[in-house]
């Protein structure tokens, strides 16, 4: 019941996302000017994908909508504190969409909610500042891909759980009845082989 | 811990995952801005961002983009039986100020800016006569403060009309709620009414009837609030 990550389809998503639009920076100051047509852009370059990551989520057309709504709402609220010469826009928004997302699930599952604090700690603009260019790129991705499918299939299972169903690793153990141990090298050793695979690729 | 130890655990840090002594490591090493933990986990934002980027390609409805600038000013999300007439008025002003010059060009803008919400307004009294001529669409009125009625349709969704609204000040939303009996209010979208008060929302898909205790209204900050904040300024119990 997984899905497969970059499905080829897909591809321009991708380079829409990971190649970050040269005139971000702009749209980010309009956006701090209050420019509501800064707004318009802004959906048009980052609704689609929002969209698409919190359908794949909550899987319910209206509920995303409305997500997709309090994402763009929120980075509306909050673009003050982005910094539009060095921050991310297109990784920011995407997190705050996964955010949105993932506490939707949680509340509607009963599973306690990461907290509304923690939450806006995590999906802070701040945080997204000093993003090297290179960190996000269409090669990254192409290895990020080649990586995952290495993976064994108990790995890329949490990867899901983790990403898209925003499980800890207690509550994975508890949905897939194993030892919180054995779930939790299960996620290092994914998240290592995802990593060193792009240390490799960056010195090779 | 050392921040070699911590550096398998950022990507989970980063989501809002990490749990128990882990997780306060992890803001012990930040807090004191740890530079080595500081990379690490920009290098897990990167790896996050590349993996939640790729999922299958879904389409939004064309109107969440005017719900979305409506709650930013560019657009009203109210409606109005004029809409008609202004549509065509506005395309004349439109027309005209395509023969201006260069200096023109925001006016031409603005113009557009209105026609499409009143294209957004036709689009939304479409949706609601659609779902108003459904035989299986169930309605209850309410009277108290606000008036109007809560349509409801087990395939269509939930369907409120209201008048008599509250005047908003900036940064205030109405938000729609519907309330499972002996459960918890879920979040039903956001809406905001015209200068007459009044207001029209629709919250599109499947409902279950039978699990539906009622159907609330609240003022809340303008992106909305994930549970009520403020007292119902409309609370209609539905029972069918």
């Amino acid at each position: 019941m997984f899905l497969k990550l970059l499905p080829a389809a897909l591809l321009f998503q991708v380079l829409q996302i990971l190649l970050r639009f040269k005139d971000d920076p702009d749209l980010a100051r309009k956006l701090q000017a209050r420019d509501p047509h800064a707004m318009a852009d802004l959906y048009d370059r980052y609704g689609r994908i929002a969209y698409s990551l919190i359908f794949r989520v909550v899987r319910n057309g209206a509920v995303a909508e409305d997500l997709v709504q309090e994402t763009f709402l929120r980075v509306w609220n909050r673009v003050q504190s982005f910094d539009p010469s060095r921050g991310a826009l297109g990784p920011w928004i995407l997190t705050v969409a996964r955010n949105q997302a993932i506490d939707y699930l949680r509340s509607v599952d009963g599973r306690m909610s990461s907290g509304a604090l923690e939450l806006d700690r995590l999906e802070s603009p701040t945080l997204f500042s000093d993003f090297e260019d290179s960190a996000v790129s269409i090669d990254r991705a192409r290895r990020l891909k080649t990586a995952f499918e290495k993976l064994n299939p108990q790995q890329r299972t949490v990867i899901e759980l983790a990403y898209f169903e925003g499980l800890t690793q207690t509550e994975m153990a508890d949905r897939m009845k194993q030892p919180l141990g054995t779930v939790k090298t299960w996620v290092r050793t994914a998240l290592k082989v995802l990593r060193d695979d792009l240390a490799e690729a960056a010195s090779a | 811990m050392t921040c070699e130890e911590l550096r398998d655990m950022y990507e989970l840090y980063a989501l809002g995952l990490l749990e128990g002594e882990e997780k306060d490591e992890a803001d012990a090493h930040l807090g004191r801005e740890c530079p080595t933990c500081r990379k690490s986990l920009h290098a897990a934002l990167a790896i996050n961002t590349m993996l939640i980027a790729n999922s299958p390609a879904a389409a939004p409805s064309s109107k969440l983009r005017r719900r979305i600038l409506a709650t930013v000013g560019i657009e009203r999300s109210s409606w109005s039986w004029a809409a008609a007439l202004a549509a065509v008025c506005m395309l004349a002003v439109a027309l005209w100020l395509g023969r201006q010059e260069r200096e023109r060009g925001k006016e031409l803008a603005a113009a557009r800016d209105t026609l499409m919400h009143v294209q957004g307004d036709r689009d939304k009294m479409l949706e609601a006569f659609r779902f108003l001529n459904q035989p299986e669409t169930k309605q209850v009125g309410f009277q108290k403060g606000p008036r109007g009625n809560v349509f409801v349709n087990s395939r269509a969704g939930v369907m409120m009309i209201a008048a008599n609204l509250p005047k908003l000040s900036g940064g205030w939303i109405f938000e729609m709620w519907l309330i499972p009996k002996g459960g918890a209010p879920r979040p039903a979208g956001l809406f905001t009414a015209a200068d007459s008060g009044d207001a029209f929302h629709i919250l599109s898909g499947p409902v279950d009837i039978a699990s539906l205790g009622a159907v609330a209204v609240t003022i809340e900050p303008e992106a909305g609030s994930r549970a009520p904040t403020s007292t119902p300024i409309i609370a209609v119990p539905v029972a069918f």
